[in-house]
């Protein structure tokens, strides 16, 4: 009977030890595409995740090269040979990220517009570093505006493109950060890696799982350095977030960011943050932008335009707006009593 | 039972909080800060002792304080001052960064409640 019960006390002991989790990550940081990149392996040779990193870190400098709209480039080349209103055939490595941007932007209703690089460029938030902190002519804010650059005005036959719009100039930076760090899972599997995660200045794509258990992830409240909310990976899981705090500056007390509704011409003033997990890191990303601009009251319609189910809107009056399917994937984490509002089921 | 018996038991008994508190609820306090200028190798330092680190960077020096087990950018010669902002780290996991002068903070330990952070 004492064996018994001696068993039965070290039942836990044997269960508690057995289920930690003491397998090594390896982790790596490196400054590329205008960010810090994560990379996080599970269970490789740490010689063989040294070298799918450097490969990675290689892969993304060469892609922000590629597709940096405002720096000598395959994309900056593109934007040159735009204005000449002539057909061209553009570098192969951003032929195919400009036709999926085109795509995404169509299914926005264009509140995701890869064309309006010339107001990006108006407000200043075209470069690494940020706006002096002038506001731009209204005048020249007002004739973007109408000249309403868009994806659909550059044609493509075949591999050549023109442009019908002289107003259009690529700026991929709400979406090329997500179709890079698709390229880099590709990268990851290509090595036989197959637990991993890429997070690139807080979006992140995450496959497999942490050993016996599946990757925790933290979502950051955008107003506190605190977790809003929490949740668990286990398989193939992008999650994504724009903000009004990532990229701004301020007159007169009035905050100023980088998300552009290109309607107005303005940076979109309903919204704090959007967060979105899809399987496709691409995807998430144009699709955070697009659901930022279209605000508390118009999210659920272009959601389901984009084919979105899982996402979290934090209005300008800190309201949580939640798919019911977003609010079966995460924890909220804060204890402060939140209001959130819940939409009908988008798919 | 044997005085064998009676001893793990006892050992047992005692080792079941410190187990559950080890492995299941996890210790998220850090030991360690780990600072990368550039895509220079990290450094990586004990978090006991407090001190004020200058890191240089393209753009001048990050400024860093490292007290009671934390760590934050005190200034930094950039435009946004977002590292700034980010204020103390202080679990294990927590992660800052200056873009502009391509500084990172990250404060490492065994047990991290998350893997990374979306923000």
């Amino acid at each position: 009977m004492y064996r018994a019960l001696l068993f039965s006390l070290l039942l836990p002991v044997i269960f508690l030890t057995g289920c930690s989790n003491t397998g090594t990550v390896f982790k790596d940081r490196f400054f590329a595409f205008g960010t810090l990149i994560e990379v996080s392996i599970y269970g490789v040779d740490p010689a063989l995740a040294t070298r799918a990193s450097a490969q990675i870190e290689q892969d993304f400098l060469t892609m922000h090269s590629n597709w940096h709209a405002w720096q000598p480039g395959a994309l900056s080349t593109t934007n040159e040979q735009l204005t000449t209103m002539q057909p061209f055939t553009p570098d192969p490595s951003v032929l195919p990220l400009l036709q999926e941007a085109g795509r995404l932007s169509q299914l926005s209703n264009g509140l995701f517009n890869p064309a309006i690089g010339n107001l990006i460029a108006l407000w200043g938030f075209h470069d690494n570093a940020l706006p002096a902190g002038t506001l731009p002519d209204t005048a020249a804010i007002t004739t973007l505006v109408e000249q309403a650059p868009d994806a659909n005005d550059v044609t493509l036959t075949g591999t050549q493109l023109v442009n019908h719009n002289p107003a259009v100039s690529y700026d991929l930076g709400a979406f090329a950060k997500g179709y890079a760090i698709d390229r880099a899972i590709e990268r990851l599997r290509e090595f036989g890696i197959q637990n991993a995660i890429i997070n690139a200045g807080g979006d992140l794509r995450a496959i497999g799982q942490h050993g016996d258990r599946p990757w925790r992830i933290g979502i950051r409240h955008p107003r506190q350095n605190t977790i809003l909310a929490s949740l668990e990976i286990d398989g193939d899981t992008s999650v994504f977030t724009s903000g009004d705090y990532e990229r701004f500056f301020e007159v007169d007390g009035k905050r100023y960011h980088h998300i552009i509704d290109p309607r107005s011409g303005y940076p979109a003033d309903k919204t704090t943050s959007v967060t979105v997990i899809h399987d496709n890191a691409a995807t998430a990303d144009a699709a955070t932008t697009a659901l930022f601009v279209a605000g508390p009251d118009d999210w659920v319609e272009i959601a389901r335009n984009m084919h979105i189910g899982l996402v979290m809107l934090i209005s300008a009056d800190d309201i949580i707006y939640m798919s019911p399917a977003m609010q079966s994937r995460i924890r909220i984490e804060q204890d402060t009593a939140v209001e959130i509002r819940l939409s009908e089921p988008l798919s | 039972m044997t005085r064998a018996d009676r001893i793990l038991i006892i050992l047992v008994v005692c080792a079941l909080p410190f187990l559950y508190a080890r492995m299941w609820t996890g210790n998220t306090s850090a030991a360690y800060i780990q600072i990368q200028a550039g895509n220079n190798k990290p450094v990586t330092e004990e978090l006991s002792a407090d001190r004020t680190l200058h890191i240089h960077g393209p753009l001048g020096d990050s400024i860093i304080a490292v007290s009671h087990g934390r760590a934050r950018f005190v200034s930094s010669p950039c435009r946004g001052q977002v590292c700034v902002q980010t204020g103390w780290l202080q679990t294990t996991g927590d992660l800052a960064a200056c873009l502009p002068n391509r500084i990172s903070l990250a404060l490492l330990g065994q047990h991290p409640r998350f893997d990374t952070i979306n923000f």
